[in-house]
C-alpha cells in the first residue's frame, strides 16, 4: 500500500476551503482556525517564494472537484461514442489553447439539467441535458471552449487564492511567535477536520455550483472560448447559438448555466455571429444512449 | 433560419485567420507546446525541418493566413499560429505535460491512477460510484491518443488542417 503523499500547497488550499464547513459542522473556534490558516498561508508563501498551486497539485485538486461534480450530477454517461465525440472536439480545441500540455479530459454527466463545469487541471464536464441540445459540433465546440477558457484562465484556482497571500513573507514576519504557535495548533485542528472530510473542496464546489464565477470572469470565458473555437476552425457563433437556443426556450439562470450571469447579458456581450448550420438529421451523431 | 453550410464554413475560415491577426512579420512570439515542429511549407503535411522546445522565443518572418514562418537563430520554418503564443508561457506550464509524455504517441497509454489523496477523499466523501466513474473516464480518455485527435482534425479540416 502506498503512503498517501502530502502536498503543503494543496493542504493549505484545502484548509482554506474546509474552514467554514469545519466551523459549521464541528463548532470550532473560527478565530483560531482563521488565524491558523493565515499562518499556514504565510508559511506556504515563505516556503515557495511565490504562492501558487503547481501542476500536480492543480490536478489533484481538479480530481477532487471532479468527484464532487460527478457525485452531484448523477454520474457519467458511459457511452463510448459520446465520449469519443466530446473528447475529440474538446482535445482538438485544447491543443490550441494557452495550456495545450494539460491532460485534457472531457465527459458527459448523466443529468437532465443544462449545465457545464470545469475542474482545475483540464477536466471538463457537460450535462446530458446540455449535450443533447448541442445540435452541431460548432455549438458543442462553443460550449467546451467556454469551459476550457475557465481552466486556462485558472478561474477556480483564483477562487482558492483570492484574498490570500497579500502580505507574503512580510506578513509572516510581522506575526508574534505566540500567534504562530497558537495558529499552528489551529491548523492542526483544521487538519483533523480535514482528514475527517478528506482534503475538502466542498467550499469551492459550493461556490462553483451556487454562485459561480463573477460576471466579468464569465464574459471573459465567453470571449476566450469563442476565440479558441473560431481559431480552431469552428463557426464563431457556436456558443451564442447555444445561449440563444436556451434563451428562446425560456431557460433562465436557474436551469441553464445557473451559475452564470443571465443569458441576456451574455448574449449582449457576444458578437452577433450567425448561427452555425444544423447538420442533416441522418448525419447527426446518435443521441446519448443508455449507460453501459 | 438555417444558414447554408459553405457560407458559414467560409466565415469560419475568415474568422480563424482574423483570430491570429495579432501576429505580424517582425513580431516576437513563443512556442507553447512541449515540441513545436518547424515545417518546410505552410501546410501540416509538409516535411519537418526541425523542432523547437517549449517556451522558446521565435521571430515571425512571414505571415500567410494562419501560418507563420518563424526563425530561431539559424533555424526557420512554418508553424500554425495556433501552436504559438503572443505571450511567454508560464514556465510552470512545462510541467503540465511531463507526466503525459507517454501518451503523446500513437499507442494507447495507460490511464494514470488517481492520486492517493484523491482516493482518500473519495472514501471519506463516500463517493465510491463517482470514483469508479472518474477512473472509467480517465481510462476512456487514455484510449484516445493524440494521433486519433490528429486524424479527427484532419478529417474535419480543423486546426492546422483548415
Amino acid at each position: 500500500m502506498r503512503t498517501p503523499s502530502f502536498s503543503p500547497a494543496l493542504f493549505f488550499a484545502t484548509a482554506l476551503l474546509v474552514a467554514p464547513v469545519a466551523f459549521a459542522q464541528f463548532g470550532l473556534d473560527l478565530s483560531k482556525v482563521t488565524k491558523g490558516i493565515e499562518a499556514g498561508k504565510d508559511l506556504a508563501k515563505a516556503g515557495k517564494g511565490v504562492v501558487g498551486i503547481g501542476p500536480q497539485e492543480e490536478r489533484k485538486l481538479g480530481e477532487a472537484v471532479a468527484l464532487e461534480i460527478i457525485g452531484r450530477f448523477g454520474g457519467l454517461v458511459r457511452d463510448e461514442a459520446v465520449m469519443h465525440r466530446v473528447n475529440l472536439i474538446g482535445r482538438g480545441l485544447a491543443r490550441y489553447s494557452s495550456r495545450p500540455n494539460l491532460d485534457w479530459q472531457f465527459a458527459v454527466l448523466d443529468s437532465d439539467t443544462v449545465n457545464a463545469f470545469s475542474a482545475p487541471g483540464g477536466l471538463v464536464f457537460i450535462t446530458r441535458g446540455l449535450y443533447e441540445q448541442a445540435d452541431s459540433d460548432d455549438v458543442l465546440a462553443g460550449i467546451l471552449g467556454h469551459e476550457i477558457a475557465h481552466i486556462t484562465n485558472k478561474n477556480a484556482l483564483k477562487i482558492v487564492q483570492r484574498g490570500d497571500f497579500a502580505a507574503g513573507t512580510k506578513g509572516f514576519l510581522l506575526k508574534r511567535s505566540s500567534d504562530v504557535r497558537e495558529a499552528n495548533a489551529a491548523v492542526s485542528q483544521v487538519s483533523q477536520v480535514g482528514s475527517m472530510l478528506g482534503f475538502d473542496v466542498m467550499a469551492l464546489t459550493k461556490k462553483m455550483f451556487e454562485s459561480g464565477f463573477d460576471a466579468p470572469t464569465e464574459f471573459t470565458a465567453d470571449r476566450d472560448g469563442r476565440a479558441l473555437a473560431m481559431s480552431t476552425g469552428y463557426a464563431p457563433g457556436g456558443l451564442r447559438a447555444a445561449l440563444q437556443h436556451l434563451h428562446d426556450d425560456g431557460e433562465n439562470r436557474k436551469t441553464m448555466f445557473s451559475t452564470h450571469p443571465p443569458l441576456t447579458e451574455r448574449l449582449k456581450k457576444l458578437p452577433k455571429d450567425p448561427a452555425p448550420p444544423v447538420p442533416d438529421a441522418d448525419a447527426k451523431d446518435q443521441p446519448v444512449g443508455e449507460a453501459q | 433560419m438555417k444558414k447554408s453550410l459553405p457560407r458559414v464554413l467560409l466565415l469560419a475560415g475568415l474568422f480563424a485567420v482574423s483570430a491570429f491577426a495579432a501576429f505580424e512579420a517582425g513580431s516576437i512570439t513563443y512556442t507553447k507546446r512541449l515540441e513545436t515542429k518547424l515545417l518546410a511549407e505552410p501546410k501540416p503535411t509538409a516535411e519537418s525541418s526541425g523542432t523547437i522546445a517549449f517556451a522558446h522565443q521565435v521571430k515571425v518572418e512571414q505571415v500567410q493566413g494562419a501560418w507563420l514562418r518563424v526563425s530561431e537563430g539559424d533555424v526557420s520554418g512554418w508553424v500554425f499560429a495556433g501552436n504559438l503564443s503572443a505571450t511567454k508561457p508560464d514556465e510552470g506550464a512545462r510541467l503540465d505535460g511531463v507526466a503525459l509524455l507517454a501518451s503523446k504517441t500513437t499507442a494507447t497509454a495507460a490511464a494514470r491512477p488517481l492520486d492517493d489523496a484523491v482516493v482518500q477523499y473519495a472514501a471519506q466523501r463516500n463517493f465510491g460510484d463517482a470514483r469508479a466513474d472518474l477512473e472509467w473516464m480517465q481510462a476512456a480518455c487514455a484510449e484516445i491518443t493524440d494521433a486519433t485527435v490528429d486524424e479527427f482534425l484532419q478529417e474535419q479540416k480543423k486546426g492546422e488542417f483548415q
